[in-house]
Protein backbone atom coordinates (compact mmCIF):
# COMPACT_ATOMS: atom_id res chain seq x y z
CA UNK A 1 0.00 0.00 0.00
CA UNK A 2 1.81 3.19 -1.10
CA UNK A 3 1.24 6.55 0.57
CA UNK A 4 -1.19 7.74 -1.57
CA UNK A 5 -2.85 4.23 -2.38
CA UNK A 6 -6.50 5.22 -1.69
CA UNK A 7 -6.26 8.18 -4.30
CA UNK A 8 -4.77 5.60 -7.03
CA UNK A 9 -7.81 3.00 -6.19
CA UNK A 10 -10.25 5.64 -6.80
CA UNK A 11 -8.66 6.34 -10.27
CA UNK A 12 -8.63 3.15 -11.35
CA UNK A 13 -12.28 3.45 -10.73
CA UNK A 14 -12.85 6.38 -12.36
CA UNK A 15 -11.58 4.93 -15.77
CA UNK A 16 -13.85 1.91 -15.56
CA UNK A 17 -16.88 4.18 -15.42
CA UNK A 18 -15.25 6.20 -18.20
CA UNK A 19 -15.11 3.99 -20.46
CA UNK A 20 -18.25 2.60 -19.48
CA UNK A 21 -19.35 5.79 -20.33
CA UNK A 22 -17.81 5.55 -23.31
CA UNK A 23 -19.19 2.02 -24.54
CA UNK A 24 -22.77 3.74 -23.82
CA UNK A 25 -22.22 6.64 -25.47
CA UNK A 26 -21.07 4.90 -28.60
CA UNK A 27 -24.36 2.69 -28.26
CA UNK A 28 -26.43 5.33 -28.06
CA UNK A 29 -24.76 7.27 -30.78
CA UNK A 30 -25.38 3.98 -33.23
CA UNK A 31 -28.76 3.31 -32.37
CA UNK A 32 -29.68 4.27 -36.05
CA UNK A 33 -26.99 2.41 -37.28
CA UNK A 34 -28.61 0.64 -40.32
CA UNK A 35 -26.83 -1.71 -42.42
CA UNK A 36 -28.17 -4.17 -45.24
CA UNK A 37 -28.96 -7.95 -44.32
CA UNK A 38 -26.10 -9.31 -45.64
CA UNK A 39 -23.82 -7.56 -43.05
CA UNK A 40 -23.66 -7.67 -39.69
CA UNK A 41 -25.52 -5.17 -37.27
CA UNK A 42 -23.75 -3.01 -35.22
CA UNK A 43 -22.83 -4.74 -31.80
CA UNK A 44 -23.24 -3.20 -28.63
CA UNK A 45 -20.56 -2.73 -26.76
CA UNK A 46 -20.49 -4.32 -22.77
CA UNK A 47 -17.34 -3.08 -20.71
CA UNK A 48 -16.40 -6.04 -18.49
CA UNK A 49 -14.71 -5.26 -14.98
CA UNK A 50 -12.47 -7.07 -12.84
CA UNK A 51 -10.88 -6.06 -9.43
CA UNK A 52 -7.14 -6.18 -9.70
CA UNK A 53 -4.95 -8.56 -7.86
CA UNK A 54 -1.44 -6.71 -7.94
CA UNK A 55 0.14 -3.72 -6.37
CA UNK A 56 -2.88 -1.52 -4.47
CA UNK A 57 -5.98 -3.07 -5.58
CA UNK A 58 -8.72 -1.25 -7.70
CA UNK A 59 -10.69 -2.44 -10.80
CA UNK A 60 -10.16 -2.38 -14.42
CA UNK A 61 -11.36 -3.39 -17.74
CA UNK A 62 -11.32 -7.12 -18.59
CA UNK A 63 -12.47 -6.68 -21.88
CA UNK A 64 -15.65 -5.78 -24.12
CA UNK A 65 -18.02 -7.79 -25.03
CA UNK A 66 -20.12 -7.54 -27.97
CA UNK A 67 -23.79 -7.49 -28.13
CA UNK A 68 -26.31 -9.39 -31.34
CA UNK A 69 -24.96 -9.46 -34.55
CA UNK A 70 -28.23 -10.54 -35.72
CA UNK A 71 -29.65 -7.02 -34.62
CA UNK A 72 -33.69 -6.28 -35.56
CA UNK A 73 -34.65 -7.02 -39.19
CA UNK A 74 -36.75 -3.93 -40.00
CA UNK A 75 -39.18 -4.00 -43.31
CA UNK A 76 -38.18 -0.71 -44.99
CA UNK A 77 -38.46 -0.86 -48.65
CA UNK A 78 -37.81 3.16 -49.04
CA UNK A 79 -34.29 2.47 -47.20
CA UNK A 80 -31.25 2.64 -49.57
CA UNK A 81 -29.86 -0.15 -48.18
CA UNK A 82 -32.73 -2.76 -48.20
CA UNK A 83 -32.17 -5.93 -49.62
CA UNK A 84 -34.83 -7.14 -52.71
CA UNK A 85 -37.24 -8.03 -49.94
CA UNK A 86 -37.28 -4.43 -48.32
CA UNK A 87 -35.11 -5.02 -45.11
CA UNK A 88 -32.76 -3.82 -43.32
CA UNK A 89 -30.40 -4.98 -39.96
CA UNK A 90 -30.80 -2.45 -37.46
CA UNK A 91 -28.73 -2.74 -34.05
CA UNK A 92 -30.37 -4.38 -31.45
CA UNK A 93 -29.97 -2.24 -28.74
CA UNK A 94 -32.47 -1.55 -25.42
CA UNK A 95 -33.10 2.04 -25.32
CA UNK A 96 -33.90 2.04 -21.32
CA UNK A 97 -31.19 -0.59 -20.85
CA UNK A 98 -28.67 2.08 -22.15
CA UNK A 99 -30.07 5.20 -19.78
CA UNK A 100 -29.86 3.18 -16.86
CA UNK A 101 -26.16 2.01 -17.86
CA UNK A 102 -25.76 5.80 -18.12
CA UNK A 103 -26.73 6.45 -14.89
CA UNK A 104 -25.19 4.14 -13.58
CA UNK A 105 -21.70 5.33 -14.85
CA UNK A 106 -21.86 8.83 -13.92
CA UNK A 107 -23.30 8.21 -10.20
CA UNK A 108 -20.40 5.43 -9.97
CA UNK A 109 -17.73 7.77 -11.64
CA UNK A 110 -19.40 10.75 -9.06
CA UNK A 111 -18.88 8.14 -6.36
CA UNK A 112 -14.94 7.53 -7.04
CA UNK A 113 -14.57 11.49 -7.41
CA UNK A 114 -16.15 11.61 -3.70
CA UNK A 115 -12.97 9.34 -2.46
CA UNK A 116 -10.69 11.34 -4.24
CA UNK A 117 -12.04 14.39 -2.52
CA UNK A 118 -12.74 13.19 0.86
CA UNK A 119 -9.03 11.00 0.77
CA UNK A 120 -7.38 14.93 0.12
CA UNK A 121 -9.32 16.49 2.68
CA UNK A 122 -8.47 13.24 5.58
CA UNK A 123 -4.79 13.54 3.80
CA UNK A 124 -4.80 17.74 4.94
CA UNK A 125 -6.30 16.73 8.03
CA UNK A 126 -3.28 14.05 9.23
CA UNK A 127 -1.19 17.34 8.51
CA UNK A 128 -2.38 19.75 10.84
CA UNK A 129 -1.97 17.30 13.68
CA UNK A 130 0.84 18.63 15.92
CA UNK A 131 0.08 21.84 14.50
CA UNK B 1 49.14 13.82 22.99
CA UNK B 2 47.24 11.04 25.40
CA UNK B 3 46.39 14.40 27.05
CA UNK B 4 45.18 15.72 23.82
CA UNK B 5 42.98 12.87 23.61
CA UNK B 6 40.93 12.70 26.92
CA UNK B 7 39.38 16.05 26.18
CA UNK B 8 38.02 14.56 23.09
CA UNK B 9 36.15 11.29 25.06
CA UNK B 10 34.97 14.29 27.38
CA UNK B 11 33.26 16.01 24.71
CA UNK B 12 32.05 12.33 23.53
CA UNK B 13 29.63 12.22 26.68
CA UNK B 14 28.14 15.58 26.41
CA UNK B 15 26.34 14.44 23.12
CA UNK B 16 24.09 12.51 25.68
CA UNK B 17 22.40 16.12 25.67
CA UNK B 18 20.93 14.55 22.29
CA UNK B 19 18.56 12.30 25.43
CA UNK B 20 17.65 15.75 26.55
CA UNK B 21 16.56 16.10 22.94
CA UNK B 22 14.17 12.82 23.35
CA UNK B 23 11.38 14.63 22.97
CA UNK B 24 12.63 15.42 19.29
CA UNK B 25 11.66 11.47 18.48
CA UNK B 26 8.62 13.22 17.43
CA UNK B 27 10.79 14.22 14.05
CA UNK B 28 11.25 10.88 13.63
CA UNK B 29 15.00 9.52 13.95
CA UNK B 30 17.89 10.05 17.21
CA UNK B 31 20.15 10.27 14.76
CA UNK B 32 20.60 13.38 13.51
CA UNK B 33 22.03 12.08 9.60
CA UNK B 34 19.60 10.13 9.20
CA UNK B 35 16.97 12.59 9.94
CA UNK B 36 18.42 14.46 7.10
CA UNK B 37 18.60 11.58 5.19
CA UNK B 38 14.99 10.72 5.33
CA UNK B 39 14.17 14.92 4.70
CA UNK B 40 15.91 14.50 1.38
CA UNK B 41 14.46 11.16 0.31
CA UNK B 42 10.86 12.79 0.61
CA UNK B 43 12.03 15.42 -1.73
CA UNK B 44 12.97 12.74 -4.33
CA UNK B 45 9.77 11.26 -4.22
CA UNK B 46 8.22 14.52 -4.52
CA UNK B 47 10.15 15.54 -7.21
CA UNK B 48 9.20 12.30 -9.21
CA UNK B 49 5.12 13.40 -8.49
CA UNK B 50 5.44 16.80 -9.22
CA UNK B 51 7.32 15.84 -12.92
CA UNK B 52 4.24 12.93 -13.20
CA UNK B 53 2.06 15.92 -12.85
CA UNK B 54 3.72 18.15 -15.20
CA UNK B 55 4.08 15.39 -18.10
CA UNK B 56 0.16 14.87 -17.87
CA UNK B 57 -0.39 18.75 -17.89
CA UNK B 58 1.49 18.65 -20.79
CA UNK B 59 -0.61 15.83 -22.19
CA UNK B 60 -3.76 17.68 -21.49
CA UNK B 61 -2.80 21.25 -23.54
CA UNK B 62 -1.34 19.01 -26.07
CA UNK B 63 -4.71 16.51 -26.50
CA UNK B 64 -2.78 13.59 -25.77
CA UNK B 65 -4.81 13.12 -21.93
CA UNK B 66 -7.08 9.98 -21.65
CA UNK B 67 -8.46 10.56 -18.58
CA UNK B 68 -8.96 14.27 -17.11
CA UNK B 69 -8.73 12.73 -13.63
CA UNK B 70 -5.56 11.48 -13.95
CA UNK B 71 -4.25 14.72 -14.44
CA UNK B 72 -6.09 16.54 -11.72
CA UNK B 73 -5.31 13.39 -8.87
CA UNK B 74 -1.59 13.59 -10.29
CA UNK B 75 -1.62 17.03 -9.26
CA UNK B 76 -3.81 16.35 -5.99
CA UNK B 77 -0.73 13.94 -4.83
CA UNK B 78 2.05 16.11 -6.25
CA UNK B 79 0.20 19.06 -4.49
CA UNK B 80 -0.29 16.89 -0.42
CA UNK B 81 3.08 15.24 -1.05
CA UNK B 82 4.68 19.25 -1.19
CA UNK B 83 2.77 19.97 1.79
CA UNK B 84 3.76 17.04 3.92
CA UNK B 85 7.51 17.57 2.82
CA UNK B 86 6.93 21.18 4.02
CA UNK B 87 5.65 19.50 7.53
CA UNK B 88 8.32 17.79 7.70
CA UNK B 89 11.17 20.19 7.16
CA UNK B 90 9.21 22.59 9.91
CA UNK B 91 9.60 19.58 12.59
CA UNK B 92 13.33 19.13 11.23
CA UNK B 93 14.17 23.05 11.72
CA UNK B 94 11.95 23.07 14.37
CA UNK B 95 13.91 20.48 16.43
CA UNK B 96 17.09 21.66 15.30
CA UNK B 97 16.67 25.36 16.51
CA UNK B 98 15.44 24.21 19.38
CA UNK B 99 18.51 22.25 19.89
CA UNK B 100 20.51 25.20 19.18
CA UNK B 101 18.40 26.96 22.14
CA UNK B 102 19.47 24.50 24.52
CA UNK B 103 23.28 25.67 24.17
CA UNK B 104 22.51 28.77 24.88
Amino acid sequence: MTIFGALGIASTGLTVHRKWLDAVSDNLSNVNTVRSTTEDAFQARYVVAQEMTSGDGGVQVAGILLGDPEGRVVYQPDHPLADELGYVRYPDIDMSSQMTQLIMAQRGYEANAAVVDRARETYAAALQIGR
Amino acid sequence: MSFAVTPVTAVTPAVPTVDLGAPAPVAGDPAAGARFDSVLGGIDALQQLQSTSQGLAVKAVTGDLDDVHDYTIAAAEASTALELTAAVRNKAVDAFTEIMRMQA
